[in-house]
Formats: C-alpha cells, structure tokens, sequence
C-alpha cells in the first residue's frame, strides 16, 4: 500500500471509530502531502461512513454511533472541501426529503438526511407537515431525481401515495424515483402505493437511493 | 371464488382468488389476532396451513423462521389465497388470565355526588345536578348506583360503585376487543377516520362495556335502572372512540381533540345498558395525547397539592407525563411505541400466562425468573423485558452503547457467557428455553425509553427543576405496576437521581374516575385545572433531537 491509500485507510478507521481529532489529523495530513482531496473524501471519509452504515444495519452500531461517525466526518470535511480541485457537483443526484402532512415526527428523516448527504447526494430538506403537493412542485423546481417521504404515524401514512397520485396525474411519474420509508411503512405499503422503493433504515435508504440514481442514470 | 376451510372453528369462507387468509376470517367469526393491523410488522397472526395446500398459497417468507415455514406457517395478513385451502389452526396469543390492574392510589373522597335522591310522599325524585331526571315509587335511596370505566388501549376495567356509601360492589376486566383488531392507537384512530371504521370501534367497545355491566349486575343483584351515571376514563382517542365522535384530528399535526370532556352524553345515546334517564361524565381531556386517565391519575394523586417538585408517569406505548412544581402543572407525552407491550420484540407478548415478568442475575451470576402463572417460559412481557434489559446492563452483558459483549469476553463469567447466543446469526441472550433477548430487542428498549426519558427532561426543563430537584416521583398504570424501581433507572427510563423517590401508584385513571363519581366538586375543580396545565408539544423543541439521542444510551 503506498502512502495515499494508508492515509486512505487512517481516515476511513477514523470515521469508523468516531475520532473527530484523528480525522482532522489525517484530513490536514492529506493537504499537506498534495494528495487529492476528492480521492480522500471519496476513499476515506465515505468509506468510513459506509462501513459505518453496514454495522448500523448488522445492529453493532446504533443512532449515537451513527452520529458521533458523522461528526468526525463533517470535521474531516471541513478540512478538505476547500481543496477540492474540480467542481463535482453537476454530477449529484438531488433528493427532495420530508416529513408527510400531518406528522411532524422527523428523527427518523433528519438521519436519512444525514446519511445521504454522507453518500454525497444534494439533499433538500423540505422539513415536517409536508402537503403532498409541495413534494413535487419542488421535486420539479429542484430537478430532483428522487423523492423521499417519511412519517412516523400510521395516521399519515396515505399522504404518500397522494404525492404518487399527483405526479401521475402530471403526467411526470417517470421523472422521479419515490423513495418511502418510517415506523408504519413497509415494503407491502410501497408496493401498494406504487412507490419505487421503501427501506428499512438509514443507511438502507443510501443503498436503495443509490439503486435508483443509477436506474435513474441509465434512463438519461 | 375459492374456499378457505378453517376446520378447528368448522367455518368454511368463500372468497375472491388473492384474498389473504386475515381478510377471509374477517368476513366470518374467526377470530385471528392481528395488532398491527396487517401491516405484516407484529407477526402475531400466524396460523397453519396443510402442507400439501401450501402451493395454493402466496405468501412472504419475512419474519418467519425455518422450522415454522416447514410447519406451514404463514402470517394470515400476507397469505394470499390462490386456491382452496385448510387453515388448521390459528396462533392464540390472547390469554384470559391476563394481568391486569383495576386498582390505584386514591384519596378520602368526600361524598357528594351529581346524582341525588329525595323521598317525598312514598316518591324518589331522582336528580342529576339540579335536573329531576325520573320519579321512583316508594324509598329507593339505598338503590343508588354508579359506574367508572378506564378504557385502556388495551385492557377495559369497570366497576359498580353504591353511591349512598361510597363502597364499590364489583369490578370486572377483559381486553379491549378493539386490540384485536389494531393494538395501537394511531391504527385505531385511522380505522375510525371513516364513518363505517368508526362505526365498527364504536359498537366493539360499547357492546364489551355492556358485557361487563350485565355480568356486574347479575353477580351483584343491581338493577340496571338504578345506575344513574357512568364516568369514562381513559386517553382521549378511546374516549372519541366510545363516545363516537371521529377522531381524525387526533391523528393529524397539530392534534387536536374534538372532544373536549367535562361534559355529559345520555347513556341511551351510546346504548350503554344503565337507567335510560342515565347520563355519562367525560372528565375534562388535557390534549390529544394526554387524556382523561391522566385527568383522573392527577385528581387520584392530588398532584396540584403536594408540596415540592411531583412527577407522574404513565409508561404505556404513549408516556404521558404531568410535573408540578409549586402548583404549576406540565403535562406532556411522547412516542415510546409498542416495545413496552411486547411488541417489535421477537419473544415479546402481552402479560399473559407463560410470560416472563421478572428476571434477576443473582450474586453468582445465575438467572432467576419469574413467570406469570408460574408456567413454562413462552415469551417476555413489558415488566420482563425491562428487568432483563436492565440487568442484561448492570451486569456488562450490555454495554453502554447497547451492544451485547462478545462471547468471549473475559470481564464475564462462565455462567452468563455461556448464555450469550445468535438468533439468526445475530447475537442474543437465551433467557429460557427458546426464549431469547436479541440485539434488535435492545434497540427497540432503546428507543422506547430514550423517547420517555426525552419527555421527562423537557417536562423538567419546562418548571426549570432538574432530577435532584424532583422530590417524588410516581408511575401510574397497570404496565407501571409491575415495574421495578431498579430496572427503571438501570435502563435510564428514569435518571439516577430518582432512585428512592418512586412510589407505583397503579390504576389512577379508575381510582380517579371514582372520584369523578363521588363528588361533583372534583370536575368543577379539574375542569379548570386542566385549562390551566400547560401542554408541552416536544417535536416544537429544536434540540428534542439531541436530548433524545443523548437518552439513547444506557
């Protein structure tokens, strides 16, 4: 291994680890070596957050953990953003991301928010008590390619698939991918709804929103 | 069509091709349980199929183990039927030996009741506040009656009460026949959201609450037309429920109920079986999610009058939660969900026969249990799954974090390491038999006592005391009752600084609405209480987040 991918590695164990200082460390470290700051981000700070989500997802890691990785990777980020040679974000996926009409409860899609902002997704948060006709028209303003709907009550669920009904009734159902998830949801409601996805939890949804950008991305 | 023969019960259902076995048996009365309202997340509704109609079944594998699949199991809220099929028999989780508490901590109650009697020439004139609602021949005074309902989510307790003594004759409890149908409020509250849902819930509860009232009065000798008034208690969707009033509203932000108590409804306007000059007394509701049965609890506790910092907690799969500091009332509640219930827990169940409610890791690391109704140990209740946790925790098993320690891990004895086990290659703790606690269980605690111990922060914050500040401290509710002070502030439900401080006061929404019943000074005195307890809505704090994060941990 030449000393780009140990310094890779260092700051992927770092994330992983929740170190903020040691990523910080690394993070400078890779400045100081002339090393491309994207290939660090890219090879250590999201790889980090990867191996972070999968042990989220086998239940070693829970939400304090989850966030606590987050922090140290926001840390690291600051370091290295700056340095980012060429402007990549003409190539992220935009996601628009709320809470349904009559729920207000929003942990759950705050960590999502999180997650694939991590991932590297251009992520709008479109908050809590959200009208179904709000997901769209700014999913549309936005030039989004995925739309992400959650809600925690049982009682809210059936906006969601209002938000379906409104992009059929455009006539823009194949514009955008519908993401869908919360304490009441589950695959049988997505499929019901004709959504395009549902996930379990946070670090799920990265999966699934990356299998649907890159549906997404063949069709263009 | 196709038939689903359900032969234990010897009813045969005709159904369209890709009806699932639960919506097939609710066309009949078959009863399958199904809490989580087919939302294929509980997995309480298995029943069995004949292995050779298997094919004729399409089914989801999720949720199920291996040996239940080669047993033909299947989930009856996500089987769908292709062709005729035997169901030969239906999973009972439901148990008539269930706990459960009608008694609470109460006070010396005044007798002057709404009800009235007075004899004037060989007549009774019976008055409800100033109104005569019925004349009686001859002396009647001693015929004098009442009833309390708590409408629990789950369970119904009801009892007669002789008006003229203050003495109660009967008490009666069974299970909230809408449980069966949706365990949680919110998939009750949609159920109702529609004339005809509502309708159903409606008439289950009030045709149950009869049931209670002719089985009371025949063991009892009480007439009917003697019982003058009812009092519902119980959390404010059950009461929109029972009064048939819709309760959407309730399940939308910003949650308002449409109901708002301290009123009356004629009995014979719900069909309750009482004196049709009867009426029932709502007590007055605080919010949506904070409802009668807390009015009640704070009337049975005399929370405004005690001196000092008092906090009451009712731990349910809603906490609700009232502090009062100097006569200064907060009231709030917060989303635990069901894990407290045993549900989302992969041995959990409800407080019934065979389940486990007690657990203790001795001084030489054995594990002790208790069952209710000492039998053989089939699953883990709420009150169990709260002392395993708890002392899962004490006792390194689970770390700060909530991760179970590795099997080899030294710092632990031979007798609890050898008990650390996978379930379905994730780690667990066997804690009899086949009964095990798994790494997704303790997330579920987790959640459920972070999101508690969240809204007992923020109530503490909203009188500006903290947990040293808090002087007494007292669990309401029949879940509450079998708790242990120890696994409560081992798990963290409740901060260390409570240790010492915490009494269980048991049913307060039934001790409560007795006293409802026996002096009407008491609603006057609540109905403007209430109007002055401030209600706390923790998803408007910014860092309820951050709080309840912090609460996660052990």
């Amino acid at each position: 291994m030449d000393k780009k991918e140990v310094l890779f590695q260092k700051l992927s164990d770092a994330v992983l680890e929740m170190e903020t200082e040691n990523t910080v460390m690394y993070a400078e470290e890779v400045i100081e070596n002339g090393i491309d700051a994207f290939e660090a981000i890219d090879k250590g700070l999201s790889n980090g957050m990867n191996r972070a989500g999968q042990l989220f997802e086998e239940e070693e890691y829970f939400v304090p953990e989850l966030l606590m990785c987050s922090d140290a990777m926001y840390a690291g980020l600051g370091i290295l953003k700056p340095h980012i040679k060429l402007s990549t974000s003409a190539d992220r996926f935009k996601v628009v991301i709320g809470v349904i009409k009559g729920d207000t409860h929003d942990i759950g899609k705050n960590l999502v928010k999180l997650m694939l902002e991590t991932s590297d997704f251009d992520v709008i948060d479109l908050g809590r008590d959200v009208p179904p006709a709000d997901f769209v028209r700014r999913a549309k303003e936005e030039s989004a390619s995925i739309i992400c709907i959650s809600t925690l009550m049982t009682t809210t669920m059936d906006g969601m698939s209002e938000v379906i009904h409104i992009l059929n009734t455009e006539n823009i159902r194949n514009q955008f991918k519908v993401m869908v998830g919360g304490g009441p949801i589950s695959q049988n409601f997505c499929d019901k709804i004709g959504a395009d996805g549902y996930s379990v939890n946070a670090a799920d949804a990265v999966r699934l929103a990356k299998k649907l950008a890159g549906a997404e991305a063949a069709l263009k | 069509m196709i038939q689903i023969h359900f032969t234990s019960e010897g009813v045969t259902a005709k159904v369209p091709k890709g009806t699932t076995i639960l919506e097939a048996a609710r066309g009949t009365n078959v009863l399958i349980e199904s809490p989580c309202n087919a939302a294929g997340t509980c997995g309480k509704c298995k029943v069995k199929v004949r292995k050779s109609d298997l094919k004729n079944v399409d089914f989801q594998d999720k949720g199920l183990t291996e040996k239940e699949l080669s047993d033909g199991i299947v989930l009856a809220c996500h089987a769908k039927v292709m062709d005729d099929i035997d169901v030969i028999s239906i999973e009972k989780n439901q148990n008539k030996t269930m706990k459960i508490i009608s008694k609470g901590q109460s006070f010396d109650v005044e007798l002057d009741g709404y009800i009235k009697k007075r004899v004037q020439d060989g007549v009774t004139k019976v008055f409800a506040g100033k109104n005569l609602i019925c004349e009686e021949s001859g002396n009647t005074i001693n015929e004098t009656f009442g009833i309390v309902v708590d409408i629990g989510t789950t369970t119904l307790v009801a009892s007669i009460v002789h008006l003229d003594s203050a003495k109660e004759l009967i008490s009666r409890s069974t299970l909230n026949p809408q449980s069966l149908v949706a365990q949680d409020v919110l998939s009750r509250i949609k159920i109702a959201s529609d004339e005809q849902g509502l309708e159903k819930m409606y008439t289950s509860i009030i045709q149950e609450i009869n049931g209670l009232i002719d089985e009371m009065c025949e063991n009892t000798g009480v007439s009917q037309n003697n019982i003058y008034e009812v009092v519902f208690s119980g959390n404010t969707t059950m009461i929109h429920l029972a009064a048939n009033v819709n309760p959407y509203s309730l399940g939308q932000y910003p949650y308002t109920p449409e109901l708002k108590g301290g009123c009356h409804i004629p009995a014979e306007k719900l069909g309750l079986h009482v004196s049709p000059y009867g009426l029932v007394y709502f007590p007055p509701i605080i919010s949506a999610y904070v409802g009668p049965d807390i009015t009640s609890g704070v009337l049975a506790s005399r929370l405004q009058y005690e001196n000092g910092v008092t906090l009451f907690v009712d731990i349910g799969t809603n906490g609700e939660m009232v502090i009062c500091s100097a006569g200064e009332l907060s009231a709030t509640s917060t989303a635990a969900g069901p894990a407290f219930e045993g549900m989302n827990i992969t041995c959990g169940m409800r407080a019934a026969n065979g389940a486990v409610e007690y657990f203790e890791i001795t001084d030489h690391d054995e594990v002790e249990i208790g069952t209710i109704g000492d039998a053989e140990a089939v699953g883990i209740c709420g009150s169990g799954l709260l002392d395993i946790v708890g002392e899962l925790v004490d006792h390194g098993v689970i770390d700060k974090k909530g991760k179970f320690a590795k099997p080899d891990n030294e710092s632990l004895s031979d007798a609890l390491r050898s008990r650390i086990t996978s379930y379905n290659g994730k780690p667990a703790f066997m804690i009899s038999g086949s009964v095990v606690i798994t790494q997704k269980d303790i997330r579920q605690v987790q959640l459920a006592k972070g999101a508690v111990r969240a809204g007992v922060e923020f109530l503490m914050i909203s009188r500006n005391v903290n947990a040293l500040g808090v002087d007494k401290v007292l669990i309401a509710g029949s879940f509450g009752y079998h708790l242990r002070e120890k696994s409560l502030i081992n798990i963290g439900l409740l901060p260390r600084d409570f240790e010492g401080k915490i009494n269980f006061v048991g049913n307060t929404s039934q001790s409560g609405g007795t006293a409802f019943l026996l002096n009407k000074a008491c609603r006057e005195e609540m109905e403007s209480l209430v109007k002055k307890i401030q209600v706390v809505e923790l998803s408007n704090f910014k860092d309820f987040d951050k709080i309840f994060v912090e609460n996660l941990t052990f």
